[in-house]
């Protein structure tokens, strides 16, 4: 029977704990689970057998719920979905040659917690807005546009540089909100990961990691940076388990 | 998501879900899906993704030289018409594999779509 591994957890302090955790929990398909413990770290397993195991949405999702129950009471390092190991030796094994590893991930995301930040807009509109300032005003390091002559080439050269220009100027926009986003999440000593321009209406997806006590002033500092820019929709979310803050490949 | 993971949203939640729920159809539209009854239409996209990527690549760094001003107006003539040419051809080449430039921006997974 193999085993699924839904968490490495830390069990530094309390190592009864996480068992009576775990006895009122189920995993996937309502199977037990169990810790398999390796000096101060535990892996939370459950059996699994490779045949009857299905990668859907919805078995992600009970993956996904047994780690954040575990995350509201432990400091953990989730698992990716589908992580399996032969035996309980095996994985006793992976802990001792990543124990390293893992300990300073656990020590990283200690006591804290991930949340999401995401920035929508329209995307047409803050175009021509930044369109509209660009032509009231160009950027003092743009140099003129080539003079416009009456060539099919020259044309769409033209047309494309003042694509390009606008692009620039939404980077550069970007830019300066996502400044101000570290700006004020900085004071919160959070560690943050930003995407800038996922899609055309998603300009930023970041994701910090902050301590538990430190949830409502991040949403005051959101609020702040909503006032801001009234432009755009800030969306924060969390608390999560540090799913984006595991930063080692197990060996 | 559900309503208790929004800390903070001056939207509604039905357009929250909108949003998400275009993060992932782009994720899951976009993935590059070889199979063997399709492999000659897979490899054509995954072909014509790589050329659109440099073409788009050498086009932006060409607009940084004429935006630099460091071009001549004859080389900016030649530049110009060469990648307009490839652009047309590019299109063209679209329309024979029947695939558009959405096709054509697969999805990297955690880092995102390539262009």
């Amino acid at each position: 029977m193999e085993q699924m591994i839904y968490a490495l957890v830390s069990e530094k302090i309390d190592h009864g704990k996480l068992a009576a955790s775990l006895s009122g929990m189920q995993g996937i398909a309502g199977v037990n689970l169990y810790a398999v413990l390796f000096n101060q770290i535990s892996a939370v397993v459950s059996d699994m057998s490779r045949a009857s195991q299905i990668a859907g949405k919805s078995t992600a999702i009970e993956y996904a719920g047994v780690i954040e129950t575990l995350s509201q009471q432990f400091t953990l390092l989730p698992m990716r979905f589908g992580s399996i190991m032969q035996s309980n030796e095996a994985i006793i094994h992976m802990l001792e040659r990543n124990y390293h590893d893992i300990q300073q991930n656990l020590l990283k995301v200690e006591r804290k917690y991930e949340f999401g930040l995401k920035v929508f807009c329209d995307s047409e509109t803050l175009m021509a807005e930044l369109r509209e300032k660009s032509e009231a005003s160009p950027l003092p390091s743009a140099t003129p546009a080539p003079e416009i002559k009456n060539s099919e080439s020259r044309n769409w050269v033209n047309k494309k540089l003042k694509e390009h220009r606008l692009e620039e100027l939404l980077v550069s926009y970007i830019d300066s909100v996502i400044e101000d986003i570290t700006g004020q999440l900085d004071r919160l000593k959070t560690i943050s990961k930003i995407k800038k321009m996922v899609t055309p209406t998603t300009i930023i997806d970041g994701v910090f990691l902050l301590d538990k006590a430190l949830k409502d002033e991040l949403i005051h500092a959101v609020g702040d940076l909503q006032n801001k820019f009234p432009g755009l929709n800030f969306i924060l979310t969390g608390p999560w388990p540090p799913y984006n803050f595991v930063d080692f490949i197990v060996k | 998501m559900s309503e208790n993971k929004i800390l903070f949203n001056t939207g509604s939640f039905d357009g929250l879900s909108e949003e998400i729920g275009n993060l992932t159809t782009n994720a899951e539209e976009s993935r590059l899906k070889l199979t063997p009854d399709n492999a000659d239409s897979g490899l054509a996209k995954l072909v014509l993704t790589l050329v659109e990527l440099i073409r788009k690549l050498v086009e932006k760094q060409a607009m940084r030289r004429v935006d630099g001003g460091s071009l001549t107006d004859d080389e900016i003539e030649r530049l110009g018409e060469t990648l307009m040419k490839l652009e047309m051809k590019m299109e063209e080449l679209k329309k024979h594999f029947n695939l558009t430039d959405r096709d054509l921006n697969i999805n990297l997974g955690p880092l995102g779509d390539l262009m």
